[in-house]
């Protein structure tokens, strides 16, 4: 049976009971003690104090602790009883020593216990800690999943919206092109018959119609019809133009662009969507072009104007204003709408903060447009007041 | 487990008085010391104490010289009962080869009793014992007092029926049951100890004089 090192309850050997005492202390008062030299020897005969060579008929008495010899004090000099008893009170001193050890290293295992215990529990706390990491970083990885899907549900949400603005916008044209198509047709009709005329070369009765068909005015009119339906369809152009600017959010180019030009096509995409009794003001300044993500900053714009018409319900006015102030470009969209309570405001560009009801897409709009501005070196800032209305800024930097 | 020592050709065992506080286990010890007339008898070593408390241990080794000329020592160690002294009682039950278990007889301390027995099986645990396999004596101590203030023999004997270890009562302020207890215990741990160092064969040494020797007859 091996024993653990230093066990409190282990056997002790005169060496390890001496540890501590003032052996260098002791030898001179055992000296006189017993009149003379002596020697403290261990059971198996090594000297732990007193002459170094043994002596020839020495008196030798037993130094016993618990039940056993563990030593012998031999003397040439003193007498039995004075070595019995100088025997005897180094027993005493054995004993005392022996509690001391004891007591030490009991106390020693048990703190040696507490530390394992201490240890063991450190470990469970670990492992613990170690399970609720992974349970955070899978809690973050499915919101994150689910962020990415309520981003790709909002840019599907704006492009829905998106499309209807730009129906609306390409109806127009389209509406009074085809209109114009009409009309013309009606005049080639009234010029196919005055050719017919002509060529039966009465010269009397061609004039009389050419009058009576009021040719004068038709062909007037003809021009600028032909001329408007081409202005149309340049818009028909330049919306689908714009409209690329939407569709490569993912791969976008850097563009240098007056944002005046980002504003009044958000503007237009917005102003189809809107109720007959809400006015869109644009205030626009003149801006020094800057170098953008045009795409991303019309997903801005749109976004900030689609809030804004939600603000004001059935009516009520949105005022985009621009403006170049210091080194700074300076856009401010307002409504005079219901207004955003003070205890929501810090939040509103929190992700998933939205007072709207789940499902509208709109729970990620403002936090989409604060990174998209952050990405362009901007800030956007929110005021407002309920009953008043509220006005987002925001500033890019020039150059 | 014992310790053997083929140098100084000795034999050592540890035995533990364990239990509730105040249920009377250092006196199990005095009264062992006086009791007791083994061929080797070393003096109570009372480690500190508090209002008669222990706070550490008491210890008292016994011992005998078998024929073969080996030392057979036993080490017989108290724990503190307090409930704030685990470690302590951990630390004292390590090594045990075998455990007297003092139960107070006292109606009261029937929770603390139970309480302390469970203590007992969770630390023999710890320190790695097999508590199926360690020897264990069970005494109900106290039995002077009052019959109303204790649990009667009937209803412990009821209680402790399908326990498989002895039952000892006892009342160590006396000295009645104590040696007995210790015997129960020195028969219970003799042939573990024979099985491990050969005790009769090699040593000379049956059950009957091992019993013998550590008690003085
Ligand atoms: N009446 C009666 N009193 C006893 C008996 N045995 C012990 N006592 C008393 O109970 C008290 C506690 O006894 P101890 O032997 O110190 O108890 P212990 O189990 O060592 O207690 P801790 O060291 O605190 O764990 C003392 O006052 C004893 O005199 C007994 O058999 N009968
Ligand atoms: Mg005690």
């Amino acid at each position: 049976m091996e024993l653990e090192p230093r066990t409190f309850d282990r056997e002790f050997d005169l060496a390890e009971l001496l540890t501590g005492m003032p052996l260098a202390r002791m030898a001179p008062i055992l000296t006189t003690l017993l009149d003379g030299e002596f020697r403290l020897v261990t059971v198996d005969g090594r000297l732990m104090l007193g002459r170094a060579e043994s002596f020839a008929q020495p008196h030798c008495v037993a130094i016993r602790h618990d039940l056993e010899p563990l030593g012998y004090l031999e003397s040439a000099s003193a007498d039995e009883a004075c070595l019995s008893a100088a025997a005897g009170m180094m027993e005493l001193m054995l004993q005392l020593s022996a509690r001391y050890l004891m007591a030490a290293d009991l106390h020693i295992e048990t703190v040696q216990e507490d530390y394992a215990s201490l240890k063991e529990s450190e470990a469970r706390y670990k492992a613990l800690s170690e399970e609720l990491e992974a349970r955070v970083r899978q809690q973050v990885e499915t919101i994150e999943t689910a962020q990415r899907q309520l981003y790709q549900a909002e840019k599907l949400a704006s492009i829905g919206q998106l499309a209807a603005g730009v129906a609306h916008e390409i109806n127009n044209p389209i509406g009074f092109i085809r209109s114009n198509l009409g009309t013309a047709q009606q005049y080639v009709g009234d010029l196919s018959r005055l050719v017919a005329l002509m060529k039966t070369g009465d010269i009397a009765q061609c004039r009389a119609a050419w009058e009576q068909a009021d040719m004068g005015f038709v062909m007037e009119d003809f021009a600028a019809l032909l001329r408007e339906s081409i202005n149309g369809a340049d818009r028909v152009t330049k919306i689908v133009a714009d409209l690329k600017g939407f569709s490569s959010v993912d791969q976008a180019e850097e563009e240098t662009v007056d944002l005046n030009d980002n504003l009044r096509f958000a503007s237009n995409v917005l102003a189809g969507q809107l109720k007959d009794k809400v006015e869109l003001v644009l205030e626009l300044g003149a801006l020094p072009k800057i170098l953008c993500l045009p795409g991303h900053l019309n997903q801005v714009f749109l976004n900030l104007l689609l809030n804004a018409a939600q603000a004001l319900a059935d009516q009520g006015r949105i005022t985009v204003q621009s403006e170049a102030a210091g080194n700074e470009i300076r856009i401010r969209i307002s409504d005079n709408g219901c207004g955003i309570p003070a205890e929501q405001l810090d939040r509103i560009f929190d992700p998933f903060f939205t007072t709207r009801e789940v499902g509208s897409g709109t729970g990620l709009g403002l936090t989409v447009c604060r990174d998209i501005v952050q990405a362009h070196g901007g800030r956007i800032d929110v005021e407002s007041k309920v009953g008043a209305g509220t006005t987002f800024t925001v500033n890019f930097p020039i150059g | 487990m014992a310790e053997f020592d083929e140098v100084n050709r000795k034999i050592t065992l540890k035995l533990v008085y364990y239990g509730p506080a105040q249920s009377g286990k250092t006196t199990n010890l005095m009264r062992l010391h006086d009791l007791l007339a083994p061929d080797l008898k070393g003096e109570i070593m009372t480690l500190e104490t508090q209002n008669d408390r222990t706070l550490f241990f008491d210890l008292l080794p016994l011992g005998f010289r078998t024929p073969s000329g080996w030392l057979v020592k036993l080490k017989l160690f108290t724990v503190p009962g307090q409930v704030a002294h685990d470690a302590t009682r951990k630390a004292v039950l390590s090594r045990a080869d075998g455990v007297v278990f003092v139960a107070d007889s006292q109606r009261a301390q029937s929770a603390n009793n139970a309480e302390a027995f469970q203590n007992l099986e969770e630390n023999v645990q710890r320190v790695g014992l097999d508590f199926s396999a360690l020897p264990l004596v069970v005494q109900f101590n106290k039995r002077d007092l009052p019959a109303a203030q204790i649990l009667s023999e009937d209803e412990i004997n009821q209680r402790w029926a399908k326990a498989p270890w002895p039952l000892v009562f006892s009342s160590a302020l006396i000295g009645e049951g104590v040696k007995d207890t210790f015997v129960r215990l020195l028969q219970q741990v003799y042939p573990a100890l024979d099985k491990s160092f050969a005790l009769q064969e090699i040593h000379g040494v049956d059950q009957q004089s091992f019993v013998a020797a550590v008690t003085g007859g």
